[in-house]
């Protein structure tokens, strides 16, 4: 399913009630909803905060599939890929490594980067591509490969 | 949608879900803490980056005074984001039972 939304932090609800309603619908386990709702507001703001003045909407899409033969558990055979589309914005390759010292004291820490740092470490896979303007993430978790 | 209070036994309690939307709320409260602090997310069910920032800049404030904050009954998806983001070491944590 497939949704556009204005780019500003006033679409953070309704992005996380359209996610909502899909996982539910197809009874995805807490330990991938959660990492997919926080990718999608983590890719969601750095493409607001990063192209602000773009007039364009944001694109999200999100799909569960279905892998291999229904099991009785059947959290344990679904796919979430969120997708998201900034048509319009700068590059801004997420799945570029990048310096960020989670051992470091607490007077040498700064919050920077921490959203792309959780993002890389709790994907199964994330995928950037950037042509014409045109950026696209996806951003893959399935169940079975839970981390929170 | 995200609220945060003082709770009966001057803890602070946060419930619901603390996004980027919802940092302004967050910080003008945690602005106002003096002293060590502790924060209940027993009902906190979802916290982002940009809610990690306003913790972090808040424990270098009270650490600053020599207090800090402490935080507790923290569900596990997000006792696993403050794994991934090294908050275990600079803060004091209790997983929720």
């Amino acid at each position: 399913m497939r949704r556009d939304f204005p780019r500003n932090l006033d679409s953070l609800s309704p992005l996380y009630e359209f996610a909502e309603e899909i996982f539910e619908s197809n009874d995805i386990s807490p330990g991938v909803r959660f990492p997919a709702h926080l990718a999608m507001e983590e890719l969601f703001v750095n493409m607001v905060k990063y192209n602000p003045d773009v007039p364009t909407d944001i694109t999200v899409e999100v799909t569960v599939t279905f892998l291999g033969e229904a099991t009785n558990d059947a959290a344990s055979s679904k796919e979430v890929t969120v997708t998201l589309v900034d048509d319009g914005g700068v590059e801004f390759d997420v799945t570029a490594k990048r310096q960020v010292n989670i051992d470091a004291p607490l007077e040498e820490r700064t919050p920077g980067g921490l959203g792309i740092h959780l993002i890389q470490n709790l994907a199964d896979r994330l995928e950037y591509t950037y042509k014409d303007g045109r950026g696209e993430v996806i951003f893959t978790k399935g169940s079975g490969n839970e981390d929170v | 949608m995200f609220e945060i209070e003082y709770g009966d036994n001057g803890e602070v309690l946060c419930r619901g879900r603390l996004d980027a939307a919802q940092c302004e709320k967050a910080q003008g409260f945690m602005d106002g803490l003096e002293g060590a602090s502790t924060l209940d997310f027993a009902d906190l069910e979802y916290i982002s980056s940009a809610g990690l920032g306003i913790l972090l800049k808040t424990q270098k404030r009270l650490v600053g005074s020599s207090a800090g904050l402490k935080i507790i009954n923290v569900n596990n998806h997000i006792h696993d984001v403050f794994r991934y983001s090294g908050f275990h070491t600079i803060f004091d944590i209790e997983a929720k039972e």
